[in-house]
């Protein structure tokens, strides 16, 4: 049994040199990268999320962070075996057409891959149809639609439309967020989770990976 | 009292030498790392070009020496007019004149009835900018909030018509787009009686979002910044970076990238039509690092709005910003010295339009009826700091001392009659300034309450229509209005 504890605490130290020492000592001992990834890398990054949730970490900090993951799960990926990789849910996140905001829009991305999961993020401006193409693509689980405008947020129900018409609506589940948007709008529309910030906003993206 | 255009200038927290310093970092970036633009916008990167840009058209970027910056900027009225329908409210910006008034697009608002926050309406729209009429210190109308019940299409020019049906002073907002301008033009042109009559006294313009920090043109807002300046509308040049993520953390760093987003959309403005009246839009705000959401109430926002004034000054643009925001969701202490600082820093650095400067709770998403009661007060302290102490013969008083004499009172004093309603700040009467006794009697009401109250009875006042009927009939006639006035 290896202990984790030094992964999580270097990732949550920022320390990314030796983080990728830890990650690679770890394959040479034999150690499963699967369990190095989940164990390691993303119980590190809870810690972290958790942290920004608290307000006890800036940003900034948890970007690093982030991206240490990254680096770390860049190692790991040729290692992983097929199911472990495709149990990682796929997500599709965009800021819906005629809305141009996109720095809430990709803390949540970020957020969502430091959750273990793979987020397609596609800009901003996105429309409908555009949407529905990348969740073919990508063979997507989850659809996140973000909007901060009362203009906008019509164009998150046309696409969940979209997405109904499409035939692809089993397919995914839709999370939607973004400053105007409240829990009674994300039912309204049909959507099937709302989350308003990016914290919260990962716990639920893994919640719903979940339940399929 | 009218305080409105009084002198700032007095706190500047860039010295001459700073200032030059910034602006010359300006020039570097746009000659350096330029700016970039997306697809629709051909026409103006031809334009340009023509006019000695370089382009590099497979990078979307543009680059601009800065003798053509220099040149072009030069070329932007120095004093901007923004009129009222009531002359009386007209705006003299220029120097270091400085205005205040609201702020826009709020999406909640604290019921008056329950005190909850629930999403605006377009009553709302028209009562509170019936509300921002009646308070004298807050001296124009920035379109407070959105018509959330209406339809999307209909938002243009029914925010308008709500606010130049409710107030007299001068109304600016944003449009969706280009068709969204023209009609509202064409309706402020029936009212003024003829295009003509509206560019020699604009009582509306417009605000456009042109860039997209750092360093990007919004497409569809430069399309409507350059049809503006086409049809001689004034119209503020909205670009507002975060520092720390859309500029850098830096104070200095954010300044220096706004400005260069401001010389180059002045740039592109002069160069579309030279001359036209434009206002410097540099919004220099912060990031929230702990979550990434806009610190409006920061002090830092007070210190980086004066000193943004005061790079417009040097090229001698008149400006728009903004200050008197909170992060706070209720009227509260913290509400209060959050838009006293930042509004008074504002003031004192000498800009000429700061707006969010009265109504607005949570950074800029919420308004209460009750903070624009507090708000016209703390405008109004704002203003008498600018306007300093008299010391001429009359206000020294040496007269009144000699016949008062050693040992006598100055209360009966002519002296004292004649100066007692203009030397103070007399206040709107939401300060509480009572015995404790007197207070308790009254219901011990905190300032939220007392300034409810004034809200509420400056409404049940009778409803001035601002539109001629026959005006407003031909108005109905041909543009879809929903709000009923009874
Ligand atoms: C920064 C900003 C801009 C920047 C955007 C820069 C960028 N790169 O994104 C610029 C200056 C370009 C801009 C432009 C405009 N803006 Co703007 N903008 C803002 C501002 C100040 C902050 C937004 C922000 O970034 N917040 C920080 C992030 C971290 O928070 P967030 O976006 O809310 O995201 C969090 C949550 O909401 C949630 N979340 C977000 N997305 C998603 C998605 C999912 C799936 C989930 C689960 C959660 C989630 O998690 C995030 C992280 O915690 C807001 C006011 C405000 N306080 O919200 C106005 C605001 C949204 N803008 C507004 C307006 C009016 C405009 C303009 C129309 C202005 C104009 N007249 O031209 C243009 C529109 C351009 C367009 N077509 O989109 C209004 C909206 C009013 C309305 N009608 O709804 C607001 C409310 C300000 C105001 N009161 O005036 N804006």
């Amino acid at each position: 049994m290896t202990d984790f504890n030094e992964i999580k605490e270097t990732l949550v130290n920022l320390d990314e040199q030796r983080l990728i020492q830890l990650v690679n000592d770890a394959l040479e001992k034999g150690i499963p990268a699967g369990d190095i990834l989940n164990k390691g890398l993303i119980a590190g990054m809870d810690i972290v999320g958790e942290k920004m949730e608290n307000e006890d970490m800036f940003i900034p900090e948890v970007l690093m962070a982030a991206r240490a993951m990254g680096k770390g799960v860049e190692i790991l990926k040729p290692l992983l075996g097929e199911e472990e990789t495709s149990a990682r849910g796929s997500v599709i996140i965009g800021t819906v057409k005629g809305d141009l905001h996109d720095i809430g829009k990709n803390l949540v991305a970020m957020m969502i891959e430091s959750a273990g999961l793979t987020a397609h993020n596609l800009g901003v401006d996105i429309a409908p149809e555009e949407f529905v193409r990348m969740i073919k693509e990508k063979n997507a689980s989850i659809l996140c639609l973000s909007a901060l405008l009362t203009t906008t947020m019509p164009m998150m129900k046309q696409t969940i439309d979209a997405v109904v018409e499409s035939g692809l609506r089993d397919q995914v589940k839709i999370m939607v967020g973004g400053a105007p948007v409240t829990q009674a709008f994300a039912d309204e529309i049909g959507a099937d989770a709302f989350a308003s910030d990016a914290g919260s906003a990962a716990k639920t993206a893994k919640a719903l990976v979940n339940q399929f | 009292m009218n305080l409105m255009g009084l002198q700032g200038g007095q706190y500047c927290p860039l010295s001459p030498e700073q200032i030059k310093i910034v602006h010359e970092a300006s020039l570097k970036i746009l000659e350096r790392t330029g700016i970039i633009y997306e697809q629709g916008l051909e026409d103006t990167v031809q334009m340009l070009e023509d006019n000695g840009a370089a382009i590099d058209r497979d990078r979307k970027n543009i680059t601009f020496p800065r003798d053509m910056i220099i040149e072009q900027v030069a070329k932007a009225p120095e004093k901007v007019v923004l009129c009222g329908q009531d002359s009386k409210n007209d705006l003299h910006l220029t120097r270091n004149r400085v205005h205040l008034g609201t702020g826009g697009a709020a999406i909640k608002i604290l019921d008056p009835e329950t005190g909850d926050s629930r999403s605006t309406t377009l009553k709302d729209l028209y009562e509170v900018s019936r509300l921002v009429d009646k308070l004298d210190n807050i001296h124009f109308l920035v379109r407070p909030c959105i018509a959330t019940d209406i339809d999307e299409a209909d938002y243009d020019i029914n925010m308008f018509y709500a606010c130049l049906a409710a107030s007299s002073k001068h109304v600016m907002a944003g449009v969706n787009d280009e068709k969204g301008l023209h009609n509202v033009v064409e309706m402020a042109s029936m009212i003024a009686g003829g295009l003509d009559k509206l560019i020699k006294r604009p009582f509306i313009s417009v605000i456009t979002s042109f860039a997209i920090s750092p360093l990007k043109l919004c497409t569809q807002s430069t399309h409507i910044m350059q049809e503006a300046n086409r049809c001689r509308i004034p119209v503020a040049l909205s670009s507002a970076p975060m520092a720390g993520s859309t500029s850098p953390l830096t104070m200095a760093g954010t300044l220096a990238q706004l400005h260069a987003e401001q010389l180059a959309g002045i740039t592109i403005c002069q160069l579309t039509q030279a001359g036209a009246p434009v206002l410097y839009g540099g919004i220099p705000g912060m990031a929230n690092l702990k979550t990434m959401g806009y610190s409006g109430g920061a002090v830092e926002c007070g210190m980086m709005n004066a000193a943004i004034h005061q790079l417009s000054n040097h090229i001698k643009v008149p400006n728009y910003n903004s200050s008197g925001l909170s992060d706070s969701k209720v009227p509260d202490a913290q509400s209060g010295y959050e838009k006293a600082f930042t509004a008074l820093l504002a003031s004192m650095g000498g800009s000429n339009y700061i707006h969010h400067s009265a109504g607005m709770l949570e950074s800029m998403l919420t308004i209460a009826y009750e903070q624009y009661v507090i708000d016209d007060e703390i405008i109004g302290n704002c203003c008498k700091v600018l306007k300093g102490i008299d010391c001429d013969a009359e206000h020294l008083a040496l007269e009144v001392i000699d016949s008062v004499g050693p040992g006598g009172n100055f209360m009966t004093a002519p002296h004292t009659m004649a100066h007692m309603r203009t030397e103070y700040y007399n206040g709107n009467g939401v300060t509480d300034r009572k015995s404790r006794e007197k207070w308790e009697q009254e219901g011990s009401r905190d300032i939220r309450q007392r300034a409810l109250d004034i809200a509420k009875k400056l409404l049940a006042g009778p409803k001035t229509l601002y539109i001629p009927e026959e005006i407003d009939r031909v108005i109905r006639e041909k543009f879809n209005i929903l709000l009923e006035i009874q």
